[in-house]
């Protein structure tokens, strides 16, 4: 897909959500006594909407719970994409699919990928699914020749076939590649990297010590590779977290994995801090994700950060420091439209809230608390400009 | 003097945490740790290896590295603590051209692995030296070749003498091993303590400071040479 056409579909995906109507929304779900039953009608409403109320779901998938089973998702993750299950290109020959360059690697990666499958599975069952999902992979790369492989992709696709099935987690990961994974498929790693640029501004924002004492270590940014590319799925083991956090993922604009990176590291501030400042102890610490983290805590907060220090008020930070790392890439001019595009340019609820005050630290505790507490104030940033 | 007995004590005591706190601070600054990167193509066992050293074990269930992975075990010699820093990376190329360049600085050793039974992951080998070479490693710090997965005996696919010409050419020692079998397992221990005397007796690191004092690596130290004798299969 052309950068006009890929920048056209975040424009449509992307679009402002009235504020009022969320808010309508909202005040529904505190009156009801049986929240999620009454949550699970809201999405069937959404999605039964004709057309199907976008806005609406996206808010309900990044609200507390996201879209709760995965049966819900099997139907609402096409919805959130628009993306049409009923005509999905056939399976091209298996000739086409174990030609393509990058099969070997695939094949390589799927073998190794037995601890994302539920613990008790029949060996069979889990061998035919890990063809499936060869299948589905190539399937993408087949139909996107301009699409690499990466080693972290395979554990995205690996979620949406335990939830979606083959067919359906196909016609899903077609979309993302080429929409919120493209940047991570180039036949570089270039913007893989200037991404990961993205987390030491957001953390400086929040607690400039922190990032001073990680800076300090050296341990660089590539401890959450692995969080960024897969979005989570390698690094998580209950499959539960990691639905959740595509449901956040899905309804939310690209950057957020990364915001959501800056949440954790943030949450992990103590530990962190209490440690030796070395590069090999931080990355060892940083790079396991502990199971019991508050995940639903930790989105909101991702959200707040958003809202806070959307990309485009991070591009030069993150410049700066692509620029300190001596990278190689295409240049700021490709950096500043790249924020551009992904950002949302300060909507007026960012101005509104948080006013700009030269880059410096501020905390927004009042946004933070209303919004930890209310799920009104939650479904009003839930609302805007994705 | 009632009152004044828990203060003495406790200045003394003070005093006592102060000293032994020094001390541990002393015997930290004098560990010596060495940094090694673990480098090959895709699933040639780099993990496994790297595992099977640190944690004693062949993992259950491994999978692809994604960026680089951080493994460690302290060890003795001659009564002196040293830790080696094991970084395990990814073997795709797009990681290896972007991602883990980071942890070639300060490295004190570099393992190159391949796969016994794959032929195409020695024909990389020297991709993989002319990286190292790339990103200005000294040239003089001790490397090692690692042909890994001896276990499958009937798929073996790399000649053992054509690595052994590999490995001279480019004056490091070739261990032939697997990470798998458990009757190996001191095997793979041995590669890295192998290793360690030949950092430690080089004299090529102190502290941890990262102070790089080069020194010239043969293959027929005695160091190695005792180690080696100590394994089967091991080919110089």
């Amino acid at each position: 897909m052309t950068l006009i056409k890929r920048q056209k579909t975040m424009a449509v995906n992307y679009c402002v959500t009235p504020v009022i109507q969320a808010l309508v929304s909202c005040q529904s779900m505190q009156l009801t006594r049986s929240p999620e039953r009454h949550k699970i009608k809201l999405i069937q409403k959404a999605m039964d909407a004709s057309p199907v109320d976008t806005r609406q779901l996206k808010n309900l998938a990044i609200m507390w719970g996201g879209l709760l089973s995965d049966d819900i998702r099997k139907k609402a993750w096409p919805k959130l994409l628009g993306v049409d299950v009923d005509n999905i290109p056939p399976k091209p020959d298996k000739e086409i699919l174990y030609g393509h360059r990058d099969y070997n690697q695939v094949v390589l990666d799927v073998n190794r990928t037995l601890k994302r499958f539920p613990p008790g599975m029949e060996v069979e069952h889990r061998m035919s699914l890990q063809d499936e999902l060869v299948d589905l992979i190539m399937r993408v790369l087949v139909k996107h020749p301009e699409l690499h492989y990466y080693q972290g992709y395979h554990d995205i696709c690996v979620t949406f076939l335990l939830v979606a099935g083959e067919d359906i987690a196909f016609a899903l990961m077609e979309w993302l590649s080429v929409n919120h994974l493209r940047d991570f498929m180039d036949s570089t790693m270039d913007r893989t990297k200037h991404i990961l640029n993205y987390l030491y501004p957001i953390v400086g924002k929040s607690k400039p010590k922190l990032r001073d004492f990680m800076e300090e270590s050296e341990v660089g940014s590539v401890f959450s590779l692995s969080w960024l590319i897969t979005w989570y799925g390698h690094v998580l083991d209950d499959l539960r977290h990691i639905v959740r956090l595509y449901d956040f993922f899905i309804a939310c604009h690209p950057l957020m994995p990364i915001y959501l990176a800056a949440v954790i590291v943030l949450y992990r501030e103590k530990e962190i801090l209490s440690s030796e400042c070395d590069m090999c102890v931080l990355h060892g610490l940083l790079s396991k994700i502990p199971d019991n983290l508050p995940f639903e805590l930790l989105i909101r907060e991702a959200g707040d950060l958003f809202i806070q220090y959307p990309p485009t008020q991070l591009a030069n930070e993150a410049i700066k420091t692509y620029k300190r790392k001596a990278l190689v890439v295409t240049g700021k001019k490709s950096i500043q439209k790249y924020a551009t595009r992904r950002g949302t340019g300060g909507s007026w609820l960012w101005r509104y809230l948080v006013p700009d005050v030269g880059g410096g630290y501020i905390k927004v505790t009042a946004f933070v608390v209303v919004a930890l507490l209310s799920s009104a104030a939650w479904n009003m940033w839930a609302a805007r400009d994705w | 003097m009632a009152e004044e007995l828990p203060r003495n004590r406790s200045q003394s005591e003070q005093k006592e945490e102060l000293e032994s706190s020094v001390t541990v601070i002393e015997k930290q600054a004098q560990r010596r740790i060495f940094k090694i990167i673990v480098i090959g193509d895709s699933n040639v066992g780099k993990t496994c290896l790297t595992y099977r050293f640190c944690s004693g074990k062949f993992p259950d269930k491994t999978e692809a590295t994604i960026g680089v992975d951080f493994r460690e075990r302290t060890i003795e010699i001659d009564k002196e603590q040293v830790k080696l820093q094991l970084w395990d990376t990814a073997g795709q190329e797009r990681f290896r051209k972007s991602m883990v360049q980071h942890y070639y600085r300060n490295v004190h050793a570099v393992v190159f692995v391949y796969d016994v039974t794959k032929m195409s992951s020695f024909d990389s080998m020297p991709s993989w030296i002319e990286e190292c070479d790339r990103h200005n490693l000294n040239k003089d710090i001790p490397r090692l070749l690692v042909g890994n997965k001896c276990d499958m005996k009937l798929r073996i696919a790399v000649n053992t003498n054509l690595a052994q010409k590999f490995a001279d050419s480019h004056s490091m020692p070739l261990f032939e091993t697997s990470a798998k079998d458990d009757e190996r397992a001191n095997h793979v221990d041995a590669i890295f303590m192998t290793l360690a005397h030949k950092l430690k007796s080089k004299g090529l690191f102190t502290g941890n400071t990262g102070l790089r004092i080069p020194g010239t690596y043969s293959i027929a130290d005695n160091m190695v040479m005792y180690y080696v004798c100590q394994v089967t299969s091991v080919c110089f």
